[in-house]
């Protein structure tokens, strides 16, 4: 032991030496005076009333060296034992240093600290069940009262917290201390050095009057020496080999506690912890460590071979291969057997030290597949290693159990700051307290304090806790502390893990999976097994990289330019829609409708995103966009029913939320889907007025698709997410008192909505207006008339630059304002021009017309071509509310109220009128086709069904009636605009528009699709 | 587990129902809205019981409609953790498997399936015990323990274990034909 004790001055002093007698050098007398104390704790007496904080720890110790003493028969012969032999542990000897670094200060510390006698009082009794006496369970309970008591005293003075700044300041060395000097030695002697040191107190005893030695491992060519006088050192290393006495260097006092701090660095690496090789065939290679040979700074680390079987054959047979670097052999597992087979001499070899076999191929150790190989500490790296899952499973292979902990320290090592947060559940992976659960507490660094969640600790310290580091012995202590302070533990941040149970639901913040979240299905060790919330797929990740969490997020969604669920047009000009993000790739489900096609693709093999917002045709023809719902009617996922998400080459990918495979996409031609009414829910609400407008029955012309995507893209944008997606936007009130502010939307209730100003500290209720205004959300108004834009397809694009326009600034009509609206369904041609002239009308300040009429002219120019006259001119009397064009869209309380459902159901009557073929849908059975004989106030039809009306009379709700549209050169009749009522012939059909032949005038007039309706042949 | 509670909601109502007819017209616009509907603290409303308490409708200004504040007792069904529920197997993967009890999908990892029964794909992907006496295919009866919850604004969704004891197979839709 390098350490060299010259005499005891006091008592104190002595007793240090029995703490820390594992490693001291002590005389007999000493031993037997130790032996005794040992004693004495049952009673607590005297001796315990100078014992210190250290020592809890150092009971271990204690018991170990009586332990040896046991073992050796002697004490001296075990000294000596130790000294020649092994027995210097490295990590012992750290902590060692830093003991007696502690301890020097420490006798200052007692006698100034007037709480002392109470905390070793307390002390005194805490020991006692540390070590296991016979008489230990008799007076548990007593003791237990007792340490309650003596803590409730104690705590008033809160000295038994753990060690101040100021505390450990005093510990410090001082001018009256002992001084360290520096001798210089040959190299590589400096232990023997030390040890020789030690020998020689040994045999002289109290004549050598230094206090101590020690050889520092990753000091060369020196040992330092504690002495009070340079006069000492030079006595004690007199006469010695290997020192040379001619240069002693004295340490200056500040840098006393540097030369005995431990480098942290050393301690990193320990056996178990995962490494990479920097250097060499293995570079990069993850390696695990076996040894650790600080001396020589060499380290023993595990690795999967990469060895040419072929080429070292060769080489063994003294057949020179020509030495091609390029080629580096991929890692696999070492086969004996085939390595025999090359004729490769393979010995098989036990080693000494471990007893364990190897097998030795031209130089190179192979353990159950593995290399074995020592190399230098340098060519490794040890700082932020993260395996990743398939290396550990390499490793894991032959040893099953083992890779499991390994890998946690180092994955411990690489935590980032701040990793445990008050309220994490943790276990403990390491020491004594292992598996102890418990909940974080406080986070200091490097320290968690955590509440445990068991009673009643085991609070016997092992052997091993002596030696590990010192500051696993201050943390000890307060350990130890804190559990009779019935508080929280202490621990070390690198002991805990964190922990998690099953059903804990999860987010992964580091790793490949970041994050992704999900459930917990399974605890394997460190390792947790989550059940993805959006693929619904295991994910396997470390518990210490994740947090527990509400929330439900998909993971990594974005990559290069492209993001989940994009469309993206492949390099091989298919295109798909990406159903999962990758760390370098996507999977992307293929355009084929035929069967499901998932392929990986790399980023760059990705041509571009497609973006057009693209319409396809479903079987009955009607228009699909996106977001329209459909159904699939055949194919592999018949029955499937969802929003469209993508349409491109009249292939369409449907969303299913229901569908668990390819993240709930579903890819079908659109010819074999069939679009389905409006979004869900919504028709049942009833003195909902919007109802009416998502509802397929208001608008009988076209199979009731159209008003829910109209209603839809107006409301909430693409999204499709209804009218609840005002809330919170900012609104501007249009009308009343409130007129011209702006506020947040933060309520609506049926066409009220609650705004709270922005200038204001208040919240009013308005009408919703805005809907009217805009125009789009009264689908009964414009698709009367012939040219409404949004029958027709092509207002799509143009529509989204109102859309923009308006978004954000609708505008509120405030209570109190007069409706008083001509009743909408008088007005025609001039509607659509007017709605939309109003709009932005409305939005902008009317100040301004040139921005509405550019805003206005942007908009709905592309689909009015018919009416281009007055809504067009931006000087137009239309942005004038009053105006004949304005008026009736303008008081949007008089279009509510049209709309408000009691007089709703005698509106939407009027949208089908008798003659006219439908398809009756009545749930649970198929469509059927009849003829409207009549329609009722309520809104609801009379059908006979049958193409000519001849089967059975059946009433329909307007929601399960669809209009058939008619084809061409088929008998129509106009539902909607000024010619409503009359009959026709549709004599062409361009786009969206038909071309008719009114009976009764034969004008030749161009409506819109939507109102035309074929009749029944009569 | 299924709760009796009284729950309160505020109702609105056109005024086109008022009349003689006015609380049936409450009564069952309330059963419309609300049963079948999930919240995070009480679960699925199963069924409305019945009206416990009709307040004062107030008139709200501009609209006419009314609101009600109105208390009714339902059936709510809520999923704990650690609770044992039956359920019908709705769909077989790799993965493990789904199943339904009632409005709530729970899903039982492969993890959490006893380790001696493997999964065969095939026409009806199932798991199957190797002797082949218990076998879990969609439509199958099984009986789950809960072992987390998610709940999202309008589903519950659950995964369960049947790796405990008297934990499994129920009634198997082949033994039943």
């Amino acid at each position: 032991m390098p350490r060299v004790r010259d005499d005891y001055e006091d008592d104190l002093d002595e007793e240090e030496g029995d703490e820390y007698g594992g490693e001291e050098l002590l005389d007999d007398e000493e031993e037997a005076e130790d032996e005794e104390e040992d004693e004495d704790y049952d009673a607590g007496e005297k001796s315990a009333k100078k014992r210190r904080r250290s020592e809890f720890i150092d009971d271990a110790a204690l018991e170990d060296d009586e332990e040896e003493d046991d073992d050796y028969g002697g004490r001296r012969s075990s000294k000596k034992g130790r000294g020649g032999g092994g027995f210097i542990d490295d990590i012992a000897l750290e902590a060692d240093e830093e003991e007696e670094e502690e301890e020097e200060g420490e006798d200052d510390f007692i006698v100034d600290n007037p709480a002392d006698i109470v905390e070793d009082d307390d002390r005194r009794m805490h020991r006692r069940p540390l070590l296991p006496r016979e008489d230990q369970e008799e007076d548990v309970e007593d003791l237990e009262r007792r340490i309650q008591e003596r803590y409730a005293r104690s705590s008033q003075a809160e000295y038994d917290e753990e060690t101040t700044d100021v505390e450990q300041q005093a510990l410090l060395p001082s001018v009256r201390d002992p001084k360290l000097w520096m001798v210089k030695c040959a190299i590589g002697r400096e232990r023997e050095v030390a040890v020789c040191l030690m020998q020689k107190f040994i045999d002289k005893g109290s004549e050598l009057q230094i206090r101590s030695a020690i050889a520092l491992d990753h000091l060369k060519n020196y040992i330092y020496i504690e002495a009070d006088k340079e006069a000492h050192v030079r006595e004690a290393i007199k006469g010695m080999r290997n020192i040379f006495g001619a240069k002693i260097t004295l340490v200056p006092i500040k840098e006393m506690t540097d030369v005995l701090s431990v480098e942290s660095k050393a301690i990193d690496l320990s056996r178990d912890t995962w490494v990479r090789m920097k250097t060499g065939t293995y570079k990069g290679d993850l390696a695990k460590v076996l040894d650790v040979d600080n001396v020589r700074q060499r380290v023993t680390v595990k690795l999967i071979p990469r060895i040419d079987l072929q080429a070292l054959a060769n080489k063994l047979d003294g057949r020179e291969v020509a030495k091609k670097k390029a080629f580096v052999p991929p890692p696999r597992f070492m086969n004996i057997e085939e390595a025999r087979e090359l004729h490769i001499r393979v010995e098989r070899r036990r080693d000494p030290m471990t007893g364990d076999y190897y097998e030795n191929i031209g130089g190179m150790m192979f353990k159950d597949g593995f290399l074995i190989k020592t190399v230098s500490m340098k060519s490794i790296s040890t700082q932020n290693i993260q395996p990743t899952f398939d290396e550990l499973e390499k490793f894991r292979q032959p040893d099953e159990r083992d890779g499991e902990i390994g890998s946690l320290s180092t994955l411990f090592a690489n935590r980032k700051k701040g990793h445990f947060m008050k309220g994490d559940a943790v276990i403990i992976v390491k020491g004594d307290l292992k598996n102890l659960k418990g909940w974080v507490e406080k986070v200091e660094d490097g320290n968690v304090h955590i509440r445990p969640n068991e009673k009643g600790l085991p609070v016997l310290c092992s052997t091993s806790e002596l030696f590990l580091q010192y500051s696993k012995l201050v943390l000890s202590v307060c350990l130890l502390l804190s559990f009779f302070m019935q508080k929280t533990l202490a621990i070390n941040e690198k002991e805990l893990c964190k922990y998690f149970e099953p059903g804990n639901h999860v987010k992964v913040i580091s790793g490949s999976h970041e994050g992704a979240t999900g459930m917990v299905v399974k605890v394997e060790g460190h390792v947790l097994i989550i059940l993805s919330d959006t693929t619904k797929e295991h994910i396997r990740v470390f518990a210490d990289h994740v947090v527990e969490s509400s929330e439900v997020t998909t993971g990594v969604t974005k990559l290069g330019d492209f993001e989940l669920h994009d469309l993206v047009l492949l390099d091989n000009m298919s295109f798909g829609v990406i159903i999962r993000v990758e760390s370098e790739a996507f999977q992307v489900l293929k355009g084929v409708p035929d069967r499901p096609e998932v392929v990986l693709v790399r980023l760059r093999e990705i041509k571009s995103k497609i973006d057009k917002k693209l319409v396809a045709q479903d079987r009955s023809k009607n228009t699909i966009s996106v977001k329209d719902v459909v159904r699939v009617l055949e194919g592999p996922c018949k029955g499937k029913q969802g929003p469209v998400e993508h349409i491109f080459r009249g292939v369409l990918f449907i969303y299913d939320r229901h569908h668990l495979e390819h993240a709930g996409f579903i890819c079908a031609k659109s010819q074999s889907c069939l679009v389905v009414g409006g979004s869900r829910g919504n028709r049942e609400k009833i003195g909902d007025p919007l109802s009416y407008l998502r509802t397929p029955q208001r608008v009988p012309q076209s199979p009731g698709r159209l008003p829910p995507r109209a209603g839809g893209r107006h409301r909430g944008g693409p999204g499709g997410r209804g009218h609840d997606s005002l809330i919170g936007t900012t609104v501007k009130i249009r009308l009343g008192p409130y007129k011209g502010y702006r506020g947040r939307v933060k309520d609506i209730k049926g066409t009220t909505v609650r705004v709270e100003l922005e200038s204001q500290m208040k919240e009013v209720t308005g009408k919703d207006s805005s809907r009217y205004g805009m125009g789009s959300e009264t689908p009964m108004h414009p698709s009367r008339t012939p040219m409404h834009p949004y029958m027709t397809p092509m207002r799509d694009p143009g529509a989204t630059p109102i859309h923009d326009g308006i978004i954000g600034k609708k505008r509120i009509l405030l209570r109190g304002e007069p409706p008083g609206s001509p009743p909408s369904r008088t007005y025609d041609a001039p509607t659509p021009g007017s709605g939309w002239a109003n709009t932005p009308g409305g939005s902008y300040d009317a100040a301004t017309p040139r921005d509405n009429g550019s805003a206005y002219v942007n908009a709905p120019s592309p689909y009015l071509p018919s009416t281009p006259g007055q809504p067009m001119t931006p000087s137009s009397a239309a942005y004038l509310p009053g105006t004949p064009g304005g008026q009736p869209m303008t008081p949007g309380g008089g279009g509510l109220d049209m709309m408000s459902p009691a007089i709703g159901g005698e509106n939407e009557g009027l949208w089908l009128l008798p003659d006219i073929l439908v398809n009756v849908h009545k749930p649970g059975d198929d469509a059927m086709i009849g003829v409207v004989q009549e329609v009722m106030a309520d809104g609801s039809c009379r059908v006979a069904l049958g193409s000519d009306g001849s089967g059975d009379m059946v009433t329909a709700q307007p929601n399960e009636i669809e209009v058939i549209q008619p084809r061409k050169s088929d008998k129509i009749k106009i539902m909607g605009g000024a010619q409503r009522g009359s009959t026709g012939k549709l004599i062409g059909v361009d786009g969206t528009d038909g071309i008719v032949k009114v009976d009764d005038t034969l004008d030749v007039k161009i409506l819109d699709m939507g109102i035309l309706a074929k009749l029944a042949q009569s | 587990m299924f709760f009796h509670i009284i729950l309160e909601r505020n109702m609105q109502l056109h005024p086109r129902h008022f009349g003689s007819r006015l609380r049936d017209k409450l009564v069952s616009k309330l059963v419309k809205e609300v049963e079948g509907t999930c919240s995070g603290r009480h679960g699925f409303v199963v069924a409305i019981m019945g009206i416990e308490h009709v307040g004062k409708g107030l008139i709200r200004d501009g609209t006419g409609f009314v609101t009600f504040p109105v208390k009714y007792k339902c059936v709510v069904f809520r999923p704990f953790k650690g609770e044992i529920l039956e359920a019908v197997v709705t769909m077989v993967n790799k993965m493990g498997f789904f199943a339904e009890t009632g409005p709530v999908q729970v899903f039982v990892s492969n993890h959490l399936i006893p380790d001696d029964m493997e999964f065969q794909s095939g026409d009806t992907p199932n798991y199957i015990t190797s002797d082949g006496s218990v076998k879990i295919q969609k439509d199958s009866e099984v009986r789950l323990k809960i072992i987390g919850t998610r709940v999202d604004a309008t589903e519950i969704f659950c995964i369960g274990t049947i790796k405990d004891d008297f934990l499994g197979v129920i009634s198997d839709p082949g033994a039943a034909a």
